[in-house]
């Protein structure tokens, strides 16, 4: 069975796999939500990255419960998809090497 | 540490069957062969050759009873929704797997997914499915019940996609599949049931399988097809 063909799919698909974990990443809500400690009392801030520069937007003294856990969430999905997005790169370079018969470096 | 694609596969079996949606699909495609290997046509040399993709078929849409959203029960291992074509069925990406419903097409067709409100997705409506479903086996992994297609229904089923598909390469892999399971069943000898499956199409479809047949020479498949043996 002809193996080059299910590499060629594969590779398309992987593409397009690629697209779309960038895609979900750019969706997803900038940021991070932190808890700092000043002079005993505790302040929540959004810390975020603008033009090379860290930012920290000052969220009030409580935050909704809700919002921390979506935040925590979103965290753990930005990780996740980030690591799905390293390895399908990497599937892309073996699939592309394979296909003009080199071994990957 | 993320999952490997067969770990991955599991997955997605156990938490379909935690939450019952097993019981009202069967598994289809590429992902079949590895199962007919290990479970029906032990000591078969077809290469386990599968693709990402990893196909439900829903044979009775209407009478899914579950209530549940597959995408989000899948979301945390990673995958992300994709909506395909003009209309958007949806498929569920991940980079080791694809995961897709399917429906089987009634009347004319046309290009809209089907909307199964019950598992939260779109499915593609394709033709033929139906005929994967006449004869289904059920197989046990690790107590999960799975059922998919019997082989020689599935060997049908591709002689006659082979024909339809646009895709030389992927129509080459059909054929090759289907003719590789159809020696298996005979050396196990299913003929019987080669003959049963085959007589399960229309005329007209019998008579294109026997077209190809005879184009690729395949003599004693084409014995059983034609009840000579």
């Amino acid at each position: 069975m002809a193996i080059k063909p299910v590499l060629k799919e594969e590779l398309a698909n992987s593409l397009k796999i690629q697209k779309k974990y960038e895609e979900e990443l750019n969706k997803l809500p900038k940021g991070s939500l932190i808890k700092k400690k000043i002079k005993n009392h505790e302040y929540y801030y959004l810390v975020l990255r603008e033009n090379g520069k860290v930012r920290f937007v000052y969220q009030g003294k409580k935050v909704d419960p809700e919002i921390i856990k979506q935040y925590k969430e979103v965290k753990q999905l930005r990780v996740k998809y980030r690591n799905l997005l390293s390895k399908i790169k990497k599937q892309i370079k073996f699939l592309r090497s394979s296909l003009r018969g080199k071994e990957p470096v | 540490m993320e999952k490997s694609q067969s770990e991955l596969y599991q997955e997605i079996l156990r938490r379909f069957h935690n939450i019952g949606v097993l019981k009202d699909v069967v598994l289809i495609g590429s992902w079949c062969i590895p199962l007919y290997k290990k479970y029906y046509l032990k000591g078969s040399i077809i290469p386990p050759l599968r693709t990402m993709d990893i196909d439900f078929f829903v044979p009775e849409p209407k009478l899914i009873k579950s209530s549940v959203d597959i995408p989000d029960i899948l979301k945390d291992l990673g995958f992300v929704v994709d909506f395909v074509g003009k209309q958007g069925y949806i498929r569920l990406l991940h980079p080791d797997l694809i995961v897709e419903f399917l429906v089987q097409e009634q009347g004319r067709g046309s290009d809209k997914p089907y909307p199964l409100p019950s598992l939260g997705l779109n499915a593609q409506p394709l033709r033929f499915l139906n005929l994967l479903c006449e004869k289904i086996i059920k197989i046990n992994i690790e107590r999960i019940i799975i059922s998919i297609p019997h082989p020689a229904w599935f060997a049908i089923h591709k002689l006659i996609v082979t024909q339809r598909r646009k895709k030389a390469e992927k129509a080459d892999k059909d054929l090759t599949v289907a003719i590789a399971l159809l020696h298996d069943l005979k050396n196990m000898k299913q003929s019987k049931l080669i003959l049963e499956a085959y007589n399960s199409v229309s005329k007209k479809w019998q008579a294109k399988i026997i077209n190809l047949l005879e184009k690729k020479q395949e003599k004693e498949i084409l014995k059983i097809m034609k009840n000579e043996t």
